[in-house]
């Protein structure tokens, strides 16, 4: 291990038990600051043209012989683009200024491999060529920044087995939750978690001979007992969240109560990335399209009903997107390819409501492919800067902001 | 220490005890139950040294799985059959290299998506992993699953893809800083056409540069099997092996002079894997006190190593996906460079996870998975002696007076229930910080 990964390390085992040490009711909420950004990935590649459908343009009924049909039900946006049908929820958000659309979000060279566009998106580095040791993600290196304020779970992956490359960090150990029991610690003599009073509690902290004898068991004991610890205010903190909504039995439904369980309870958690799987629709896309959407609005609705009647809806954003968007022509199966740049979303968190950036031009186009009217950087900057972390430290340069949140730009 | 892998010669004052068997048996292999480990360590060194080694010329009893995971095509199959045969533990040390191998020549099913490539590129580790490198850098050369993994079966002389050259020197033969830009340039050159085609490893002649190339010392129309023999011969070669084999089997920051030894003993060995790591198994270094206990677990260390201690049955798909869950995909490394390991592995979530693993096998909660050490404690009616036998169990008896304690407080607090105490006591156990540790 080089010496720099050794002292990341270091500092990570060091900090948590020391903010746990001196924990007491709350002391798993962020200090002073408890906003929080959840990014909700879908992936496949969403087709953004039929998403946020330039319904006046006269060039997108040529392109989208069949597709154009989802125009029936679409509701305006005020700027010749609409929403379709399926999220009218969202539409409502939209309306309500709860939720900003940004126009054309993509990146310079545009990639179409689903797996190379998923890591350019993660690392937020367009020039990425492949994963190493060393790579990170960008809300993973957000993570960094912030994880000298944060104990407990500052950031965590919902719903898969692996954390995703966008949350790979230098510093902070981010768990993949599937499920919040996870986090209770289990008895091995009866069913559920061992009691308070049962000794065993007393031996994870408990190197051999009483003490740490070195630097590596000291580590694992740290570990260790902050994984008890946590445990231990899992009862506690369940107690502090009830569910305000009803969320649709899907497993995105499913995945968005455990990041509302997770940004309510307690834990301190300020970074979380759901993953929603299915959107490569290369044929017969119509319904399954509309069903995804139908199947987002529903569960995102819950999501935010929730949020708000924790009165947690001002300090949680949310930004959906996609690896890219699909061709703008359709394909012969009434499908559509992999193509570029698609519209983003960036909901709550007291953002400035409404269509944002600029509709890109289906006149001009790349290779039969949007051209992006905003860099996707540009949304991440925002985005970091409403989080209180300088952007160019996570971006590697500062981008000029879309002015999502412009409270955040006066102060 | 004068020769760091000079023949470690167990005495009276050093014998070759059951704490010696416990790390040969983690790091060769996926250990064994307690029985096992205590026959070994009254039959000596050289026994335990057979058992892990692999046995040469027997028939492969798995070939008939390892055919019907192919032919399903699918990978969690594949996945489930590898798990299945480190916890059969028939062949430890070739289960142990092959383990080895796929973290080096680390490919993903996510990108291949071929199942059947993928159970081919394991059936080679197999094969050749404890034979010579020359040979199995070859063959990793020409595996349709690394050469798509690599993108290069798009390396064509008119639009060169430098992926697999690049990775073949910084990852899988040389390491970083013991080669140019300009050799990736011209070794990437040599692997144009070196292509897959109906799953079969192809050489397209019409897309192959046969122009002349300048490699390291070298220059002609050299081609990838060149390329290989070039690199593989290099001194450089023979220390990143070895540095990367001493991080895996002895201990996580190895001397330079150990890397410096290891590197001399694979040149002697003329580059053999088995009889390297077999003198680097048998040395003072591997055996020293601070190699033991020296490494975090890995998720597959930890999973298959506690129902093979503990003599549970269980079912290899439902271990694969705790492996997952504890973020070790068997054939869905996160990158060309493999797991990173070593503390990365361990976050108090995955801590839980490990924990509550223990606590379902030994609470009846999984399913197929049946513990067997009901009888852990017949005979034994006072706590220390109940905390001494999980610890033993566990690990090998090496814990101090303070965890014993602790343990026995356990046994006190489930006496008159036989069944219960040596769930809770060997659960308690396994949460020591030593139990984290390989």
């Amino acid at each position: 291990m080089n010496p720099i990964d050794r002292r990341c390390f270091l500092r990570a085992a060091s900090a948590v038990p020391f903010v746990l040490g001196a924990r007491g009711h709350g002391a798993w909420l962020p200090k002073g600051d408890a906003r929080a950004l959840l990014v909700l990935e879908l992936v496949g590649g969403n087709d953004g043209l039929n998403t946020v459908i330039p319904a006046d343009d006269a060039a997108y009924g040529k392109r989208r012989p069949t597709l154009s049909a989802v125009r029936s039900g679409a509701r305006p946006l005020g700027d010749g683009t609409s929403l379709h049908a399926a999220l009218v929820r969202l539409h409502g958000l939209v309306q309500g200024g709860d939720a900003a659309v940004v126009h054309g979000v993509g990146y310079p060279g545009p990639d179409r491999s689903h797996f190379r566009s998923r890591e350019i998106w993660h690392t937020a580095d367009p020039a990425h060529t492949r994963v190493r040791a060393q790579t990170t993600g960008w809300l993973g290196r957000t993570a960094d920044e912030l994880a000298a304020t944060i104990a407990g779970v500052p950031a965590a992956a919902i719903g898969g087995l692996e954390v995703p490359l966008l949350l790979k960090s230098a510093r902070v150990t981010v768990p993949s939750i599937a499920r919040i029991e996870d986090f209770q610690w289990l008895s091995a003599t009866a069913d559920g978690a061992l009691p308070a009073s049962s000794p065993t509690r007393a031996v994870p902290g408990c190197a051999a001979g009483g003490a740490a004898r070195d630097d590596l068991r000291a580590f694992v004991a740290d570990t260790a007992r902050s994984a008890v610890e946590l445990a231990g205010d899992l009862d506690t903190a369940l107690q502090r969240y009830r569910p305000q909504a009803e969320y649709p039995a899907s497993e995105l439904g499913r995945d968005l109560q455990l990041g509302s369980r997770l940004l309510v309870a307690g834990f301190g958690t300020r970074l979380l990335h759901v993953a929603v799987p299915g959107f490569d629709t290369h044929a017969r896309q119509l319904p399954t399209h509309a069903g995804l959407l139908a199947q987002l609005d529903a569960a995102f609705d819950a999501f935010v009903q929730d949020l708000r009647a924790h009165g947690r809806a001002r300090d949680v954003a949310v930004l959906v997107h996609s690896e890219f968007g699909r061709r703008t022509a359709e394909n012969a199966s009434q499908g559509t390819d992999h193509g570029a740049a698609a519209p983003a979303f960036v909901c709550l968190g007291g953002v400035a409501g409404g269509p944002h950036g600029e509709v890109p031009d289906l006149q001009h186009l790349d290779d039969g492919d949007l051209v992006a009217t905003a860099d996707f950087r540009r949304v991440f900057g925002d985005l970091l800067r409403w989080l209180g972390v300088e952007p160019a430290r996570v971006l590697g340069a500062p981008f000029a902001t879309l002015g999502l949140f412009p409270a955040v730009e006066r102060r | 220490m004068k020769d760091p892998l000079a023949p470690f010669e167990p005495s009276t004052r050093d014998p070759f005890d059951l704490a010696k068997v416990g790390h040969l048996l983690r790091r060769a292999g996926f250990s064994a139950s307690l029985r096992t480990r205590r026959e070994l360590a009254a039959a000596g060194l050289d026994a335990a040294m057979r058992w892990v080694l692999p046995a040469r010329d027997r028939a492969d009893p798995a070939a008939d799985l390892l055919q019907e995971a192919i032919a399903f095509g699918d990978v969690g199959r594949v996945r489930a059959f590898r798990v299945w045969s480190a916890l059969q533990g028939e062949e430890p040390l070739r289960d142990r290299l092959s383990y080895f191998w796929h973290g080096h020549f680390a490919t993903s099913n996510r990108k291949v998506a071929d199942a059947r490539a993928m159970a081919l590129q394991m059936a080679t580790f197999d094969r050749c992993g404890s034979g010579s490198f020359d040979e199995l850098a070859q063959a990793m050369c020409r595996d349709p699953a690394l050469l798509r993994w690599l993108d290069n079966d798009v390396n064509t002389k008119a639009q060169p893809n430098e992926n697999f050259a690049r990775e073949l020197f910084e990852l899988f033969l040389l390491g970083r800083g013991n080669y140019t830009e300009a050799d990736v340039r011209q070794a990437a050159r040599c692997f144009t056409g070196w292509h897959v085609r109906d799953g079969q490893f192809q050489f397209h002649a019409h897309l192959h540069d046969a122009g002349d190339k300048q490699l390291f010392s070298a220059s002609g129309a050299l081609d990838g099997g060149q390329v290989v023999e070039l690199a593989v011969a290099r001194r450089e070669s023979a220390e990143f092996l070895a540095a990367k084999w001493l991080r895996f089997f002895v201990q996580p920051e190895p001397e330079p002079a150990s890397i410096d030894a290891l590197a001399g003993v694979y040149e002697r060995a003329g580059r053999n894997v088995g009889a390297t790591i077999e003198t680097l198994l048998r040395s003072r270094l591997f055996f020293a006190a601070s190699s033991q206990r020296s490494k975090v677990k890995s998720p597959a260390d930890f999973v298959i190593g506690t129902v093979r201690s503990l003599g549970a049955r269980a079912a290899p798909t439902e271990l694969a996906s705790t492996m997952a869950a504890l973020g070790e995909t068997w054939l869905e490394p996160p990158s060309v460079e493999g797991w990173h390991g070593e503390r990365a592995w361990l976050s108090p979530a995955s801590w839980l996870l490990r924990s509550n693993f223990v606590a379902d096998l030994l609470a009846h909660r999984r399913g197929k998975l049946r513990p067997a050490p009901h009888s852990l404690f017949d005979g034994l009616e006072k706590p220390a002696e109940r905390a001494r036998a999980a610890a033993l169990l566990l690990l090998d008896g090496v814990v101090g007076a303070g965890a014993l304690a602790a343990l026995a407080d356990v046994a006190r607090a489930h006496e008159g229930d036989d069944p219960a105490a040596a769930a809770a006591v060997l659960h308690a156990a396994a949460s020591l910080p030593e139990y984290q540790l390989s």
